[in-house]
């Protein structure tokens, strides 16, 4: 027996998968998604601190934890004044105006808060001869008095006469101290105001 | 029409969104943590691992489940900058003028932190001695580096010393709970971290520092109302043994008052889980000024680590 095909009674909209109806999104929900979107950026750029893992709450950024940290020079500033008092503050008193006869003042003196080079040059080696210091001539032997400080005292000791009394110049850095340090060696010989004025 | 790639990628982009943001974000910011330096003190190490003994202490901490009632996390709302005469000379007018001067100064500026009246009368009948007393002390309170900075030279040209101290504030402060907020770096020993979320308890994140005793710590955990009255912490008396006393009392005995002391002839001595764990209490501090929690040590105290906790810990006993 021969099956014959019924002819389908279903019509073509019957036969056809479903689907879903092209239902618009309403416009408010997309805006309303969007601003949202927005909001959440906003946050994360205020909050997230650039997701740095150092930053945290309360601080929002880098910057304003930087603004937080205690004052860099302060400590290397106070060290350096005990070892000035103890070392330094004999001959150039602690005022670092000098003393008649014994030392030239710190006080606006042109080789405290000049070139660094020449200045971290003399505690080391000492400075013999003729000098000249904030318009007035010396003559007297400094011994090599910062020889057996180590790098980060000297550095210290150095900051605290470029930055006193009124003085104001750059920090002298450990790492200045040790590279002037490797320059000259063992050079027991005190500098002369010549051979430091030679020096860049 | 098929809709499974759709969900597919859907379920795997809401999930992949999360694990970015609760697991892979946070391990790429502090998932390879170091120790590093207090400020201030470049040579110091922080944290530094706990000795043994606490070491242990740790895992009687979990086992009684103290991280339930206990969190180990101080929050901080803000940070001030304070300005504090260090060194007042002896021409107090001069000075005092120029503090009043600064606290007049406009918003963002520094603004008179305590003793505006005392000023202002010390100004009036020259009465400054009491007022300049006791220094180190924050006068100024200063919303902005610069501002503080200007205060301090301020201070500096009127003949005063000053100083710029870091100040962390907040309500966990207040209560005494810690000298700054917790950092991932303190957590860098613990295994497992146990931060704690309930507050039944106090928190213990600087306990060795309100507590450096061990004594009293075993003394807290044998009877904790004994110290705090009204606490509703239970007491661990497992933890200790009641004894006979042999031919001597030992020396590790509980010293303690008459109403909860055990009878004549009988003794209380921790059992070596709470000793570690009493170690435990006394060596949490986290309170050394980091580069990500900065604060100003005053001067006097000495730099706190948990080494220093342990060497307290071992003196006490």
């Amino acid at each position: 027996m021969s099956a014959q095909p019924r002819p389908s009674t279903l019509t073509a909209a019957e036969t056809a998968e479903p689907r879903a109806g092209d239902i618009a999104l309403p416009l408010w929900i997309i805006v309303l998604l969007f601003l949202l979107l927005y909001w959440g950026v906003v946050y994360f750029d205020q909050y997230s601190g650039g997701f740095s893992p150092e930053v945290y709450m309360p601080c929002r950024s880098t910057a304003e934890l930087a603004m937080y940290q205690p004052p860099a020079g302060a400590p290397e500033f106070a060290g350096g004044k005990t070892v000035y008092e103890n070392v330094c503050g004999l001959c150039h008193g602690t005022d670092g105006m000098g003393k008649p006869g014994q030392a030239p003042p710190f006080v606006n003196s042109e080789w405290a808060l000049g070139n660094p080079n020449r200045m971290i040059r003399i505690p080391l080696a000492g400075l013999t001869g003729p000098i000249q210091v904030a318009g007035q001539q010396y003559n007297l032997a400094m011994p090599a008095m910062g020889a057996a400080l180590p790098d980060d005292d000297l550095a210290a000791v150095l900051t605290y006469i470029r930055q006193s009394w009124g003085n104001k110049a750059s920090a002298v850095t450990p790492e200045q101290v040790k590279a002037v340090r490797a320059e000259i060696g063992n050079r027991t010989q005190p500098w002369t105001a010549e051979q430091l004025n030679a020096i860049q | 029409m098929n809709y499974g790639p759709l969900i597919f990628l859907a379920a795997f982009f809401a999930l992949a969104g999360s694990w970015s943001g609760f697991v892979l974000t946070p391990q790429l910011q502090i998932g390879r943590l170091q120790q590093t330096n207090t400020i201030g003190n470049p040579t110091a190490a922080y944290p530094v691992a706990r000795p043994g003994l606490a070491q242990q202490g740790l895992d009687v901490y979990r086992a009684n489940g103290c991280a339930y009632c206990h969190s180990q996390q101080v929050g901080q709302t803000g940070t001030v900058l304070e300005i504090a005469l260090t060194d007042a000379g002896t021409n107090h007018p001069p000075i005092i003028a120029a503090l009043l001067k600064l606290a007049a100064a406009p918003a963002d500026g520094p603004t008179v932190l305590t003793a505006l009246p005392q000023l202002e009368a010390a100004r009036t009948n020259g009465g400054s001695a009491m007022l300049l007393d006791g220094l180190p002390k924050a006068f100024l309170r200063s919303s902005s580096r610069e501002g503080a900075n200007a205060a301090i030279k301020a201070l500096y040209a009127a003949g005063a010393k000053a100083q710029l101290w870091i100040v962390p504030v907040g309500p966990d402060l207040a209560r005494g709970w810690g000298s700054r907020r917790t950092v991932a770096e303190d957590f860098l020993f613990e295994a497992p971290v146990m931060p704690g979320s309930q507050r039944v308890g106090p928190d213990l994140a600087n306990m060795g520092t309100r507590q450096p005793n061990v004594n009293l710590h075993l003394l807290h955990l044998y009877a904790p109302q004994l110290q705090m009255k009204g606490s509703t912490m239970p007491p661990y008396r497992f933890l200790f043994e009641r004894r006979k006393i042999g031919l001597e009392p030992s020396p590790e005995a509980l010293v303690l008052p008459a109403e909860v002391a055990p009878p004549a002839g009988y003794e209380v001595v921790p059992k070596p889980p709470a000793r570690a764990l009493a170690a435990y209490l006394a060596s949490l501090r986290a309170d050394a000024p980091l580069f990500n929690a900065p604060l100003t040590v005053p001067a006097s105290a000495t730099p706190a680590t948990s080494t220093n906790a342990a060497t307290t810990a071992a003196s006490a006993k």
